[in-house]
């Protein structure tokens, strides 16, 4: 069953084919037997999952109309609030903090019968790139269990990967998606910014953030984003746009249309990642597509911009966690000063120090101007750059991280880390749609992912580009051999 | 020490005024505003500061704002944005404020107001929304925080500095507060907390223009508190000054916040400016910009209802009511609410006003409560003036029915005249009459002035008869006997 | 611009978190190296440019009609809280001053 993509899942439990606890259960045994080899997984909801799976049968036994995610059980990255369970972001200071309100996401999933299978494992706040900063535990990547899975939506992608369930939700505040994905060899997409709502998302920097779906083929990812796509009231950033069809407009055909590629952007690539993007441009223009040269050459201050705008509004965002109404409160705490000092101190791990520190330096006074107006300001020049280049092409594409998964422990150098975003954090910085979907494998057997990117809206176009490559291609189909063994497929 | 000459010296002070707004729901946040409460009862996740929450803009504090920005003739922004301003205490549910810091929906403006009897307009610099924060009970071992209090909707009218006394910044904070009544846009409790004031003033040599150091004066809940508090910190500024006359100026004083103290009528410091607050103004965003068009605005003024100084114009120019006594009613609606329903029974607007303002308000002026409180109606006030105008019974006895109003509050008067032989004026003519030829005989120049034009000698011949029956003739029987007699 | 720990210091004063002399030399060293990353941007010419506040020029005036709605109960609010008394959040006793 794990081999299934979720609308044929949907559609085995709609005829009835399947019941919506064999579903739940396989799954769980399936995590239970395996989770342990790449700890995708902080929590798993195992009452609550078989509580809305009888439920489900029971609907449609009843033969009521049922949704368009029946019986699809999908994986909840650890910053998306479900009420009454935790959201603990991965963080010490979150450990028992249960959340209040269901994510707006959550609503939407549950209104079309979904089976929210559990809480995944991201860096801390998700703050990082290789998951390594998560305050609980490690997240292995499915396809070899020394490497990372990425980050921060590490345990998301690593779960869809591992086929636990066909979809997943991360974050994606520089790449958060799209990295994870390229290193687990799955799909996945950062929408529009405004697109997806942010009310239930535990913010890390406000006019970044997006949820989106980790899926292991793009009918599905248009189908989650059309349950997803749709505006909010509870959220003031939501786009007050109709739903779009993104099922029937990922069919189109994309032959004749104009791909935009920075290649003097892509020098620094290392050699088999430069091999594996030329091959995925063949493979575009096999199928029809022109590709250009475009000039994004302003990319290369991707990182200096989001290490500035990010932290300074995460260094807000996280200001409430002090200890007073929720959270870990420091037990040798005496005073109100103390409340705030040790409680951040011992709940907050290194990486989520250094950025509230760095955002609040950015922000204080004598300082804004030199780094923080001038991140903005840069950062309306990309937008312009991006703008100029849209007027040459459709689609731009580019590789979606320089390098393929590293080993867990390889990277040391925050800086050196924080260069695994350089091709994702210009797309949040414009908040354009994005998405990284499955370009082949290195000579280690490790993903590579291929990144498309349109002009802010048009998320449609997104999803169909990277469905007209993975119908060429196929490499999203391939699961990671570990996890890819017949005798515990149910 | 010689007597300081305070008179050389000029208070410069300047009003920040915060104003609760009486939306049903909190600012950003769905939550119910209400007061009084068990606490942490009216709250949502965005009032706690709980991950994942996002806030909206009610447009109802939005249009309130523009009402107020309108009433004061003030430039609404076409454009305003909203700010995070970061400071850690436990009332605040994120730490960080939602304010308007460098582009507020209210830009200028000005009130009018009376001072003793001169005209004064005072100038506002700006006045923007900001989300309120939520309240810290202090015990011996320990703090309480209830977040009731934490998002509702404030408006900060910041003055320029432009008031030089107290009675000038009470004048100045009176009008404001009267606009926000008028408007219904506040219940302007300052018990409650729904109207807070902050004062901030500075003292120079009279002549100077350049601004000395200033303090802040926080917690004022009363107009007198205020009026005390600037005049204690007034003294002590100049005090400071003169007793280091040679002292370079911005060494004397050092910025602080300060409180009133009631009982020693001085102002204690709180808390010394050591170093201007950080609190890392940047731009909210989670809201997006508030764009106003010319027709909303229009909109707005267009249902603005009459205004504190369109009343106070009508009181004067057309009731012909004494300022002082206008600028009483008007400053508070409800008083002159209760007025104008008085008026309805009886069209003396010199007179019910006096009645209110002077007599009735005389009587509670130390009992610790108001005419508004008393439930003393005002169609009862109309009453008592009407039979006082219409000469059912006199001024003096008027007078003892108003005690007896307030000791029964809600009693009618003519009840109580009606109950009281006492205040029965004597309608006997046979009685009556006696006394009418006695005064009439006994003062023949007021009878020939009379006869010549003289129109006041005939009340003082009124005068002289109720003087002779102590006040207890009916003057309408008294009156007309002493017509028909003069005739 | 000279990032050295008494800068550290005066940021987590700030931003209320204690840290240890460990920590702060950690902090020191990686922040500084960032910042001197960030120098890059000098490089790019920015007079004239305005500040991106938003990535959708037209989002503006969103507004929700006066309705009371969306309470989170009492009891649900203070499960979650590391103390509580008499329905309100306890925390150790506050100088009695103003908030700024």
């Amino acid at each position: 069953m794990y081999r299934f993509s979720a609308h044929a899942l949907r559609d085995l439990f709609c005829k009835e084919e399947v019941s919506a606890e064999t579903i739940a259960q396989s799954t769980l045994k399936r995590i239970a037997h395996y989770d342990h080899q790449i700890g995708s997984f902080l929590s798993v909801l195992s009452e609550r999952v078989m509580e809305k799976a009888s439920r489900l049968d029971q609907k449609r036994k009843e033969g009521k109309p049922l949704g368009r995610l029946a019986g699809v059980p999908i994986a909840i990255k650890d910053n998306i609030n479900i009420d009454g369970q935790l959201t603990t972001c991965a963080s010490k200071f979150l450990q028992n903090y249960r959340a209040v309100f269901d994510a707006t996401v959550i609503k939407l999933l549950e209104e079309e019968d979904a089976l929210l299978i559990g809480k995944t494992n991201l860096d801390e706040f998700a703050m990082g790139s290789s998951t390594e900063n998560s305050a609980y535990h490690l997240t292995k990547n499915p396809w070899n269990v020394k490497c990372s899975p990425g980050g921060s939506s590490g345990g998301s992608a690593a779960a869809v990967a591992a086929r636990f369930c066909p979809i997943a939700l991360g974050s994606d505040t520089g790449g958060s998606i799209r990295q994870p994905a390229a290193f687990c060899g799955v799909n996945g997409f950062k929408p529009t910014y405004g697109r997806v709502s942010r009310y239930g998302l535990v913010a890390f920097a406000s006019s970044l953030d997006q949820i989106g779906p980790f899926t292991t083929n793009m009918t599905d990812a248009a189908m989650v984003m059309e349950v997803l796509g749709r505006h909010c009231s509870h959220d003031s950033t939501s786009l007050a746009v109709k739903p779009e069809e993104y099922l029937k407009k990922i069919e189109e055909d994309i032959r004749g249309s104009v791909i935009g590629v920075p290649w003097s952007f892509l020098d620094q690539l290392q050699d088999g990642a430069k091999e594996n993007f030329h091959q995925a441009i063949e493979a575009y223009k096999t199928l029809g597509a022109t590709i250009v040269d475009i000039d994004l050459s302003l990319l290369k201050h991707s990182i200096a911009v989001y290490y500035i705008l990010s932290t300074a509004e995460a260094s807000t965002n996280l200001a409430r966690f002090d200890g007073v109404r929720y959270g870990k409160r420091s037990q040798r705490a005496a005073t109100l000063e103390e409340v705030y000092d040790f409680s951040k101190q011992e709940g907050f791990g290194p990486e989520v120090k250094k950025r509230i520190l760095l955002g609040t330096y950015v922000l204080s006074s004598g300082y804004q101007d030199a780094f923080y107006r001038k991140a903005q300001k840069v950062r309306t020049l990309m937008i312009q750059q991006f703008k100029a280049a849209f007027e040459k092409c459709q689609i731009i594409a580019m590789p979606t991280s320089p390098m393929t998964s590293f080993p867990v422990g390889a990277i040391q150098d925050p800086l050196q880390m924080y260069l695994q975003d350089i091709f994702t954090i210009a797309a949040n910085l414009a908040g354009l749609p994005a998405i990284s979907t499955p370009c082949g494998f290195s000579s280690d057997g490790l993903p590579f992912g291929l990144q498309l990117l349109a002009p802010i809206m048009h998320d449609a176009k997104v999803m169909q580009f990277a469905h007209a490559f993975e119908k060429a291609t196929g490499y999203s189909h391939k699961i990671p051999p570990l996890f890819d063994k017949m005798e515990h497929s149910s | 020490m010689s007597d300081i000459a305070y008179e050389n010296w000029e208070a410069v002070i300047g009003l920040e005024i915060h104003v609760q707004l009486n939306t049903k729901s909190k600012i950003f946040s769905s939550a119910p505003n209400r007061f009084g409460d068990e606490p942490n009862t009216n709250i949502g996740v965005v009032d706690t500061g709980q991950p994942g929450s996002l806030p909206v803009l009610n447009k109802e504090a939005v249009r309130k704002a523009v009402q107020f920005g309108c009433a004061v003739k003030a430039h609404i922004a076409p454009f305003s944005k909203f700010d995070r301003k970061s400071y850690f205490y436990p009332d605040s549910p994120r730490n960080f404020q939602i304010t308007q810091f460098d582009q507020p929906i209210i830009i200028g403006g000005h009130v009018i107001a009376e001072v003793g009897d001169q005209t004064k307009h005072f100038a506002i610099h700006h006045a923007h929304l900001e989300d309120d924060a939520g309240m810290l009970k202090h015990f011996s071992t320990f703090a309480g925080v209830d977040y009731n209090r934490a998002g509702v909707a404030l408006i900060e009218i910041v003055s320029e500095p432009c008031m030089h006394s107290p009675k000038e910044a009470s004048a100045y904070a009176m009008a404001i507060k009267a606009i926000m009544e008028y408007l219904d846009a506040s219940d302007c409790n300052m018990e409650e907390g729904s109207l807070r004031m902050d004062v901030n003033i500075s003292v120079r040599p009279k002549g100077e223009t350049k601004l000395r150091t200033k303090i802040e004066i926080k917690n004022l809940n009363s107009f007198n508190y205020m009026e005390m508090a600037i005049e204690a910190e007034i003294r002590r500024q100049v005090r400071l000054y003169s007793e280091k006359p040679h002292e370079d100026p911005a060494n004397v004083l050092s910025s602080g916040t300060y409180r009133f103290d009631v009982e020693k009528k001085e102002t204690i410091l709180m808390r010394q400016k050591e170093e201007a607050d950080d609190y890392r103004y940047f731009p909210e965003p989670d809201l997006p910009p508030l764009v106003l068009t010319e027709e909303y605005i229009e909109s707005v003024r267009a249902s603005l209802p009459e205004l504190p100084q369109q009343r106070f114009k009508r009181y004067v120019s057309e009731l012909l009511i004494p300022m002082g006594s206008a600028t009483i009613l008007i400053n508070e609606k409800k008083l002159a609410d209760y007025f104008e329903e008085a008026l309805s029974v009886c069209d003396h607007p010199k007179n019910v006003c006096n009645w209110i303002v002077s007599e009735f308000t005389g009587r509670f002026k130390d009992t610790g409560k108001t005419l508004l409180g008393s439930g003393i109606l005002p169609a009862h006030v109309g009453k008592l003036v009407e039979m006082v105008e219409k000469g059912t019974i006199t001024g003096k006895i008027a007078k003892s029915v108003a005690d007896d109003m307030v000791a029964n509050p809600g009693k009618d008067p003519e009840k109580i005249v009606k109950e009281n032989p006492d205040y029965q004026p004597i309608q006997d003519t046979s009685t009556i009459e006696p006394l009418v030829d006695q005064v009439l005989v006994a003062n023949p120049q007021s009878v020939a002035d009379f006869k010549a034009g003289k129109e006041r000698a005939f009340d003082y011949l009124i005068g002289q008869v109720m003087k002779l029956c102590k006040g207890k003739a009916s003057p309408s029987i008294v009156n007309e006997l002493l017509t028909k007699k003069l005739q | 611009m000279e990032f050295d720990e008494k800068e550290v210091d005066k940021l987590a004063k700030l931003c209320r978190i204690e840290c240890t002399e460990e920590e702060k030399k950690a902090l020191c060293h990686h922040i500084a190296g960032i910042l001197k990353y960030m120098q890059q941007l000098n490089e790019v010419e920015t007079q004239g440019v305005k500040p991106c506040l938003r990535v959708q020029e037209t989002h503006a005036n969103v507004l929700r009609d006066d309705e009371v709605g969306d309470l989170l109960p009492r009891e649900k609010f203070l499960e979650n809280a590391p103390a509580h008394v008499g329905g309100m959040i306890r925390v150790p006793p506050v100088i009695k001053f103003t908030n700024p």
